[in-house]
């Protein structure tokens, strides 16, 4: 029973390194190596049945309310429980304000730390760049570090702290805000408002969102406050930078739908599906497997569905395997998840239009990213407004005995899942699938490339001891904590690694 | 100016949120008004390729001086002794640790994987804190253990660490003073008032007014498995981001801060021996406290038993 529950929770946060091959001035070929096995999901096996709401938000410390929804969402359908209208609000709430936070902190914090490379020391806006974004220091840097962190507390107020609580459970959450812990939360978000207004965007949000065409968006740059903005000043950096032409991959994008929100859908609220070149089709949960040819782990033939598929990890040095992160795939296709997905799946007519001349870059993902806040706003706004102060926040969902179960989110980084078995109260299998599985996943069982990997492919590295061209292509898939760069010439020499701070 | 370097190990980053999210002074104020560098934080540094690998060789020999090692997550020692389950340039991440340590003036365990093994514990990657494995003192660096100031690791459990902790342990060591540690080599300013006193359902708890399931605003240590009674920490003394602690918000103590986290029996469960937990608050004897909850709990009022006061 306990014993045969396999839960390996490879990656999805702590070191990656990447491998390039790079000839004749691009990246020829791409690894992703993620170097550090957690076992996090081997931990709960036997475990009490709620037990995944407490050990799941300790995967990552950046995102640790997706996993805790995640948790709940996988034992509210393996039971079939209910949530309160209440409860779902507050929920997105919480998952929203998760996004703020990380939107800002990562494209100022981590990506564009990358802009103040000594590489581009030439180039006419690498000065502003770094009074920007220079790290510990940049006027934008020490902007948002105040702004970021003003954000939990609209989460500490409905959950107790940030990272790390466990107030999301199955039937709603376990505290019962007042009126007045919601009107402070809207204050917080109102004070975000007007900064992000102010530093972010340059113009309201509702400007932004008359934005709806590669014209309108050029235009929309030449007025003063937009060229002075830090969104501004990202799209001239990243075009004179040339960020606007590296790092199209695979081209197929998944995001997750935003189920349990009535009324609300249709406002702007993620559809979930997978996007292509070609079409968008519907999500079906059933499509995903994962694949573990190129993994540490003892094969065990196949891959398959993550309510099926083993994790036994294995000892480095097996010749193919190059990674603790398995290789998740949708239709046996390598898919990109993250906010541009949400975009491109949603059928957004700016990105879409953005996205068209030459596919996607790191620059656009990073466009996707510091613009979601204005997306997502309003719509929390109009959560705060729809809560029944006379409704329950919780139901009680009876107990949970035997069975199966999912639960999916739309997290910050994208798509992320739990799998969850049960067997007399006790966990039998655990499998969760983290964006950053996604997007930096090994070589599947047909040895196709993970999207990063093959996002990283023509790749221009002007100077391979100095790679920061990977590192913008790598980072724009916003990889948890760090990951490293390998960087490896025409005839396999090493010639070391850097280290890519991303959270 | 005195230079500090982050190592993260078997992390979740949650302990860098900390570091983020520290108040009065922020963490870019704290560094300027210290005077005090981060040579390199992986989520923060932008060093290139050459300068990063140069200065952990620098620092790993002793050629250049480290004031502060703040080390976050797990040492993995797995499989088999080995460390590969976590490794640095194909190396087990193990000898980092072990080599920074070393050449450190001060080595701060920063969260509860880093000082007793933490969430690691119950898994099968071999994770040790830096000084202790669980309540056992020895660790990766060993019982003996001191840094070139010759201090033992300064342990700030927590899971994530307190933000307003690591704060006030970061100053104090920026101006060359070191902290009164307990037992677990915790400093004691902030680890000698447990977790339940402030907890706003505390006359809940007092009268015996207690909940079986989530949702309710009566006492969660009876039945949810709260460790609040148990624990020590700050939180709610000095709350978190600023504004709550997790029991005000209805979400029971998992006791993140002691040696012991995570328990291996259920989280939202208090086992019970005639209806009182096995566990009862420190130095508290059974008998008497069965006669007392008893008399409170028939003394309970009724704006309590009819939880019509807020939490």
């Amino acid at each position: 029973m306990a014993e045969t529950i396999q839960m390996a929770l490879n990656r999805v946060e702590g070191d990656l390194e990447v491998k390039v091959a790079i000839d004749d001035g691009r990246v020829t070929d791409a690894w992703m190596i993620g170097t550090m096995y957690r076992g996090i999901e081997k931990m709960m096996a036997g475990r009490a049945a709620l037990d995944g709401l407490v050990i799941t938000p300790r995967v990552c410390g950046i995102c640790s309310t997706s996993h805790l929804l995640a948790a709940a969402r996988a034992l509210e359908n393996l039971s079939g429980a209910t949530v309160s209208y209440n409860g779902r609000l507050l929920r997105h709430l919480v998952l929203g304000a998760e996004k703020l936070q990380n939107d800002v902190r990562h494209v100022a914090l981590m990506f564009a730390a990358d802009l103040t490379n000594k590489r581009y020391q030439d180039k006419a806006l690498y000065q502003e760049a770094v009074k920007r974004f220079q790290p510990f220091s940049g006027k934008s840097v020490i902007e948002v570090i105040q702004a970021s962190k003003k954000i939990p507390e609209i989460i500490a107020i409905l959950g107790g702290q940030w990272p790390h609580s466990s107030f999301i459970v199955p039937g709603g959450i376990t505290s019962e805000p007042s009126g007045a812990d919601l009107r402070q939360c809207q204050m917080l978000l109102s004070e975000f408002r007007r900064w992000y207004e102010k530093s972010i965007l340059g113009c309201s949000v509702e400007r932004w969102q008359q934005v709806k065409s590669a014209a309108q968006l050029d235009s929309w740059l030449e007025e003063e406050s937009h060229f002075e903005s830090d969104l501004g000043f990202l799209i001239r950096c990243g075009r004179e930078f040339g960020l606007d032409r590296m790092g199209s991959g695979h081209e197929s994008f998944l995001a997750v739908p935003e189920h349990g929100l009535p009324g609300i859908a249709s406002g702007g609220a993620v559809i979930g599906g997978v996007a292509s070149q070609d079409n968008i089709t519907e999500f079906m949960e059933e499509k995903i497997s994962e694949q573990i040819r190129y993994s540490h782990y003892q094969d065990t033939g196949k891959g398959g569905h993550p309510m099926d598929t083993a994790t036994r990890p294995s000892v480095p040095g097996d010749s193919k395997a190059y990674s603790w992160c398995k290789a998740p795939r949708y239709d046996a296709q390598a898919v990109e998840t993250g906010p541009l997905a949400e975009l491109l799946v949603n059928e957004d007519p700016l990105f879409q239009e953005l996205v068209q001349p030459h596919g996607s870059s790191a620059l656009l993902r990073e466009l996707a990213r510091l613009t979601r806040p204005a997306r997502l706003l309003p719509l929390m706004e109009g959560w705060f407004h729809d809560i029944d102060m006379k409704a329950p926040f919780y139901q009680s969902p009876g107990e949970f005995i035997e069975g199966e179960g999912f639960g999916l989110v739309q997290a910050p980084r994208g798509f992320l899942g739990h799998w969850l078995q049960l067997s007399r109260g006790r966990i039998e299998h655990y499998q969760i699938i983290a964006p950053t599985t996604w997007n930096a996943s090994p070589r599947d069982d047909l040895a196709k490339r993970g999207p990063i990997e093959e996002a990283l492919i023509g790749t221009p590295v002007q100077d391979p001891e100095n790679p920061v061209e990977v590192g913008h292509v790598v980072r724009s898939f916003d990889l948890c904590m760090v990951c490293s760069v390998h960087a490896v010439t025409k005839n396999g020499s090493s010639l070391g690694r850097v280290h890519f701070g991303a959270v | 100016m005195r230079t500090a370097y982050w190592l993260q190990c078997g992390a979740c980053g949650g302990d860098t949120m900390s570091l983020l999210g520290m108040e009065t002074p922020n963490m870019v104020e704290l560094f300027q008004e210290q005077d005090l560098q981060m040579l390199w934080h992986p989520s923060l540094s932008s060093a290139t390729l050459l300068e990063q690998e140069k200065l952990v060789e620098n620092l790993r020999s002793g050629r250049q001086p480290l004031d502060i090692l703040l080390v976050e997550g797990f040492v993995t020692t797995g499989p088999d002794g080995s460390g590969m389950y976590d490794t640095y340039r194909g190396k087990p991440k193990l000898s980092l640790v072990k080599d920074l340590a070393r050449h450190a003036a001060v080595v701060i365990a920063v969260g509860t994987c880093a000082s007793y093994g933490g969430i690691g514990n119950t898994g099968e990657t071999g994770a040790s804190g830096l000084q202790f494995v669980k309540e056992e003192c020895g660790g990766v660096l060993g019982k003996s253990f001191r840094s070139r100031r010759d201090w033992p690791v300064i342990n700030l459990p927590g899971c994530p660490v307190h933000p307003a902790i690591l704060k006030d342990t970061l100053c104090m060591l920026s101006e060359g003073r070191m902290p009164v540690l307990n037992e677990w080599q915790c400093p004691e300013d902030w680890y000698s008032m447990l977790v339940h006193q402030g907890c706003t359902r505390n006359e809940y708890h007092e009268y015996r007014v207690e909940e079986e399931d989530f949702g309710g605003r009566g006492c969660m240590f009876f039945h949810l498995g709260c460790h609040g009674p148990l624990t020590y920490g700050p939180c709610n003394k000095v709350l978190w981001n600023q504004r709550n602690s997790k029991t005000n918000a209805g979400v029971p103590c998992f006791g993140c801060t002691q040696p012991g986290f995570p328990q291996e029996h259920a989280f939202f469960h208090t086992p019970n021996i005639v209806d009182v937990p096995l566990e009862l608050p420190k130095g508290v004897s059974r008998a008497h406290y069965l006669a007392y909850k008893g008399m409170a709990a028939a003394a309970a009022p009724e704006r309590l038993t009819n939880r019509k006061n807020r939490v």
